[in-house]
């Protein structure tokens, strides 16, 4: 849809709720059509003095007059820049049916306003800073004592500190010592689109703009409880409906039966033994083990232990706090997820699992007939025939 | 239709309350030895399997990408694999569009589900609904299938004796069926007094908690002898989706069914159900829906369901002599499990269940609550 | 018999697609599904009545949606009609536009219409991931779809730093592709000029895979209606031809970390590519086609699956991406759209490739529109255990 002045046509009939003044339109009952050449065809209807329903339609039938103009003459007439009577005279703007029942329109609604010229990035800044205070929130703020440290570059940047503590907010223009959280932009303009939910958050990291330090999950989660959303100052002329988001944590209970394949190996990790299954026509080991060989589409059915020490072939460093998705908990980052070649295999055999925390630094991969560094699992002292009974494999020194 | 598909061979484990001692992919492989050994297919680029319908449910499942699981026992390493994530009957009639569309010769349909695994089937049903207004409110298949079962009767005459005697009738067909779930023999009192669940379903009405794996080969017309002597043919498939909101429904209109229905027998030139048609496999989650899918397969007549009944309508038309759904199959694949037992019932495979002179049978299935989406194929001798 | 020729061709005659967004809270599922539908009906100058049956996928887990065709048909248009629900996990948009082929092609319907859906938003997408690792074992250590191999990989054959610098450079092409897609959901307008400062700042995710190079987490829609050669013919002046399509699928866990040359891995994009070329007598790949949709889930993984798709020898994969051959203007414009990493809707990404590869043969594609003749255009899926399907799209129905 082309935009007039910035409106769309469909902004007009969409605002019309908003702007309904039942005064005006005391004792009517009718329908009123709109023609808007090259854009839609809408229909108006008040009922009773209310405004009973504003609907996009095909064709328009039963209303006591129907306009029709093109976009921007309707744009300009509902918005003040064309002069209603001139279009009218000039045949811009076309009535069909009862014209003084239409005529009564013009006191139903009141005028769609367009926002005043833009806010510059500078006039945001002060204003977001400005009204923290009074968006705080303190009865969401018990036991909270927390700093949060802004760092905005760019012309129109600087430093804030916003400081919980008692159940009072204080901020700053400075940035000492060491806050809870700090938030650094490049920019201050992407800060201001941040606020204003212009840009996510994930867009600005990834696009190296901003950085978060400290305990972001506050900030995720307590800020926007004890703050109340920054409101725009220009977005007054067209309010916006809340879009309501449903939140909902779905569980059903599972009970996987482990049958006699993997359940021998997980039985294996109780006796603190690892078994995989060799395949018997190319003679590769499954590890785990697996029901049939996947390459010769044969059954496999002879065990072999394997390991426990081996060789890492190679380690992926997980920065990403990724959520256990049986716990929910996000794992502690950085963590070493490595492929070990046990002893007993060759090849591509290789069985995934976690190295000690600590040895991440030392370990080396394996790569044709380089050796990788020699590992050991470290059993559970209990255990319950899962893939934990191993806590992590460490460096077998 | 000029073409026909080959169903050339079938396997199946038991319909059981429990695999305690399987996870899916033993139960899977399971059937796709025999599928093997029965018709030395093989996986060569050239003339063998090249790709692999599924059926599986990600929610039954508990797993994201059910699929993924049954790669290696499906034999769909280095192979095509689609997931057919619906019930399963769809997965034949996609199957056909693969080999009449020339893409494939051969195609294995295999699928499990273990109803068993998860907590409750009717907090999977739940997930089916909008999370805004039908899941708060509590609908599931099952009450949503017990509003369609109370409107159902009413209109048909259907009564609480009609579905005790479904309900005696499903389990003493399926003590002569080998690979039903052995089921209590029960009588009609005890039918009528056994709990309620959702009025008026109660606990016998419906199908009982089962977890099962099936394998299905099929073929073009002119490969047929390589797999096969005794082929059973795949020759009418339609389907057909009815509305969400069940406000929006006329909920014993049979409207999908009926639709479907006429594709299928349209595709495979059946004029009259009645006469050209000698045996059905009816997907009866519950007692009520054997005479409303009966009806809207067009072997009972419209709003007639209870006197059809009474006329012997079950035993006329040869309806689920294998128990139907009713017995117990998962609920993804009562549709593969009907299409089964019209493809023993045609080769002359079905021992104390035969049915003489069996040229072509019907098997209907459907998804989602009180049959939003509807099913039908024609298989012929 | 080998691969037979198709009983009837088929031709893609409308394509519609959400805008790709993280912040589609103003629609629900089959609000969103209804947007790009109607927007494929009307490329197509259809109305759902034109429609014989409806093929639905995405991954029911992202949203908790079990059977989510049946609640989604308020949006998907299937009141009344034929309608199958296909899936196959990130490969899912590339198996229904496969089903849509066939189900045309078989005869038995003559307009079919493949929806992929998904709203990553309204799930966690890397625990939704994780979720199809056996929950017997590999759950409990899987990170989702995240893993450094890929930059390993390059990395020791070809050093770190040029290895770096290629995946970035190739990041920054999509990037500048994804500005002159509207529908795009990340386009940041780098340039050439910020890759040593990338390398540096971008945070890593694992190992040397950092966030800049791996795909975004959209909520998306996409609709692509198949024709039949009659119907095509009548009802659109340009039809885009299905020639083929391949899916190949792997084992259910990653094996190919034994780094050892003496037990060689196939890779399932090669062997695809070999096979479905090879059928359709496809001799020079790299100069056959004039454009490559690519399922490209990170930079990494796009530059070094390029040399799997084109059989390509030594550097040459890295060397077309370094001289900008793989822009808009280049040998074989790789993803115009922005590709995956732009936006990624997973239901709906790999049904994205092949509606964009059709776009580009029918020279609808917009400000994103390669300038020079596109006859033909090959399109990827990725998903599961390094899953593959390729659709092969042509402008003539002349092979």
């Amino acid at each position: 849809m082309a935009e007039y002045w910035g409106i769309k046509v469909e902004d007009i009939f969409n605002t019309m709720q908003e702007r309904f003044r039942p005064e005006g339109a005391q004792g009517v009952t009718a329908s009123y059509g709109y023609d808007i050449a090259g854009e839609g065809k809408w229909k108006v209807t008040v009922y009773n003095g209310t405004l009973a329903a504003v609907e996009r339609v095909d064709g328009i039938t039963g209303c006591v007059a129907t306009m029709s103009a093109d976009g921007e003459t309707f744009v300009g007439v509902n918005t003040g820049k064309v002069d209603a009577t001139n279009a009218f005279m000039g045949g811009k703007v076309k009535v069909e049916g009862d014209m003084g029942a239409f005529g009564k329109t013009g006191r139903m609604f009141r005028k769609f306003v367009i926002a005043k010229k833009e806010m510059s990035t500078r006039e945001y800044i002060e204003d977001m800073f400005g009204t923290i205070v009074s968006r705080f929130k303190p009865e969401e703020a018990e036991d909270v004592d927390a700093s949060f440290a802004y760092d905005l570059g760019g012309p129109d940047g600087g430093t804030w500190t916003v400081s919980v503590k008692d159940k009072k907010c204080t901020i700053a223009t400075t940035i000492e010592g060491n806050p809870t959280v700090t938030l650094e932009f490049n920019d201050a303009k992407d800060y201001v689109d941040f606020i204003l939910g212009k840009i996510d958050a994930q867009t600005l990291l990834a696009a190296g703009k901003g950085s978060a330090k400290g305990d972001i999950n506050l900030i995720q989660t307590k800020w926007p409880v004890m703050f109340e959303k920054y409101k725009d100052p220009m977005g007054g002329a067209v309010p916006e409906q809340e879009l309501l988001v449903l939140k909902k944590i779905i569980s059903v209970n599972q009970k996987y039966a482990t049958g006699p394949v993997m359940g021998r190996f997980l039985k294996g990790l109780k006796d603190k033994k690892i078994y995989g299954n060799r395949c018997p026509k190319c003679g590769r080991i499954q590890l785990p083990p697996r029901e049939m060989c996947a390459e010769c589409r044969v059954r496999v059915s002879e065990f072999v232990e394997v390991g426990p020490k081996g060789e890492v072939r190679y380690m992926d460093v997980v920065y990403y706090a990724l959520p256990d998705p049986l716990t929910g908990v996000a794992r502690e980052t950085p963590y070493g997820s490595i492929m070990i070649l046990l002893d007993g295999c060759k090849g591509n055999e290789t069985l995934p699992h976690f190295i000690r925390k600590d040895q991440i630094e030392k370990i080396e991969m394996g790569w044709n007939e380089k050796k990788g560094t020699r590992v050991r699992p470290v059993w559970e002292e209990k255990r319950a025939g899962d893939i934990w009974d191993i806590k992590y494999f460490e460096i077998d020194e | 239709m000029s073409k026909r598909i080959a169903v050339c061979a079938v396997a199946q484990v038991k319909n059981e309350p429990e695999y305690a001692h399987m996870r899916f992919q033993n139960m899977l492989l399971e059937c796709f030895e025999p599928i093997m050994e029965q018709t030395g297919v093989t996986f060569d680029m050239e003339r063998g399997i090249r790709n692999i319908i599924t059926c599986s449910d990600d929610v039954f499942d508990a797993r994201t990408i059910s699929d993924n699981g049954v790669t290696d026992v499906v034999g769909a390493h280095f192979r095509g694999e689609e997931k057919m994530a619906q019930e399963s009957i769809n997965g034949l009639g996609y199957a056909m569009a693969c080999i009449l569309s020339g893409h494939d010769d051969v195609i294995l349909f295999m699928g499990h589900c273990k109803e068993s695994q998860g907590e409750s089937r009717r907090m999977a049903t739940n997930l089916a609904c909008d999370p805004f207004y039908c899941r708060p409110v509590g609908m599931d298949f099952q009450n949503v299938d017990a509003l369609q079962a109370r409107e159902y009767m009413e209109k048909s005459g259907v009564t609480e004796e009609h579905l005790a005697k479904i309900v005696v009738r499903s389990r003493k067909n399926a003590k002569k069926n080998p690979y039903a779930r052995e089921n209590r023999q029960v009588d009609e009192k005890e039918v009528m007094n056994s709990p309620m669940y959702a009025d008026p379903l109660r606990e016998l009405h419906v199908y009982p908690v089962t977890d099962w794996a099936y394998g299905i080969l099929l073929c073009c017309e002119e490969r047929v002898k390589e797999f096969t002597k005794k082929p059973v043919w795949l020759t009418g498939y339609g389907s057909c989706m009815d509305r969400y909101f069940i406000g929006d429904r006329d909920l014993c209109s049979n409207f999908s069914l009926k639709q479907a229905a006429q594709r299928a027998y349209a595709r495979a030139g059946i004029k009259d159900p009645r006469k050209d048609v000698q045996l059905f496999e009816l997907s009866d989650h519950a007692a009520y829906q054997l005479p409303m899918w009966a009806e809207g397969v067009g072997i009972a007549d419209e709003g007639k369901g209870g006197k059809w009944i009474d006329d012997g309508g079950m035993e006329k038309f040869n309806v689920n002599l294998s128990g139907g759904h009713l017995n117990g199959n998962p609920l993804l694949l009562g549709g593969a499990a009907r299409a089964i037992e019209c493809y023993y019932q045609l080769s002359g495979q079905a021992g104390d269940r035969q049915v003489k002179g069996v040229k072509r049978a019907v098997a209907q299935a459907a998804t989602g609550g009180a049959g939003q989406h509807q099913a039908v194929i024609v298989m012929e001798a | 018999m080998a691969h037979r020729k198709k009983n009837r061709n088929v031709g893609i005659i409308g394509v519609g697609q959400t805008k790709h967004s993280s912040h589609r809270e103003d629609v629900n599922q089959p609000e969103m599904i209804y947007e790009a539908v109607s927007l494929a009906l009307q490329d197509a100058n259809l109305t759902m009545n034109d429609v014989d049956c409806v093929v639905h996928g995405n991954m029911e887990l992202f949203e908790m949606i079990h059977q989510p065709d049946m609640w989604h048909m308020l949006g998907t248009g299937a009141y009344g009609k034929d309608s199958i629900r296909i899936t196959t996990g990130g490969t899912s948009g590339a198996t229904i536009s496969c089903a849509a082929d066939n189900l045309v092609a078989s005869g038995m319907y003559d307009i079919v219409m493949a929806i992929g859906f998904e709203k990553l938003q309204e799930g966690h997408t890397t625990a939704g991931i994780t979720n199809m690792a056996d929950p017997l074992w590999f759950r409990k250590i899987q990170a989702g779809a995240l893993t450094g191999s890929s930059a390993y990989d390059v990395s020791r054959e070809f050093g770190l730093e040029r290895a770096n610098r290629v995946s970035l450079t190739y990041r920054i092409i999509m990037d500048k592709h994804a500005c002159l897609n509207p529908n795009a959901h990340r386009a940041f307008g780098l340039d050439f000029s910020q890759i040593d400062d990338l390398i540096k700042s971008s945070p890593k995710l694992v190992g040397d895979l950092k966030l800049i190079e791996m795909c975004s987490q959209s909520d998306g829609a996409c609709a692509v209606i198949y024709a039949s050669e009659k119907k095509a013919k009548e009802l659109s002046r340009r039809p885009v031809w299905v020639r083929d399509h391949i899916a190949i699928h792997k084992e259910e866990i990653f094996t190919i970390f034994g780094y050892n040359r003496a037990f060689p891995v196939t890779k399932s994009h090669k062997f695809a590519a070999e096979q479905l070329f090879k059928r359709n007598d496809i001799k020079d790949p790299l100069n056959y086609f004039d454009v490559f949709e690519m399922y490209d889930p990170a930079s990494w993984w796009a530059i070094d699956w390029l040399r799997d798709f084109f059989d390509l020898k030594g550097d040459e994969h890295l060397r077309l991406i370094e001289d900008k051959e793989v822009m808009i203007g280049g040998k074989l414009p790789i993803n115009p759209s922005g590709g995956v990493i732009a936006s990624n809707p997973i239901g709906a990404t790999a049904l994205v490739r092949v509606a964009e590869a059709a776009l580009q043969v029918r020279g609808g594609a917009g400000d994103h529109q390669i300038p020079t003749p596109v006859n033909h255009a090959l399109a990827s899926g990725f998903g599961g255990t390094m899953w593959t399907v390729l659709t092969m799209l042509e402008k003539e129905l002349n092979w």
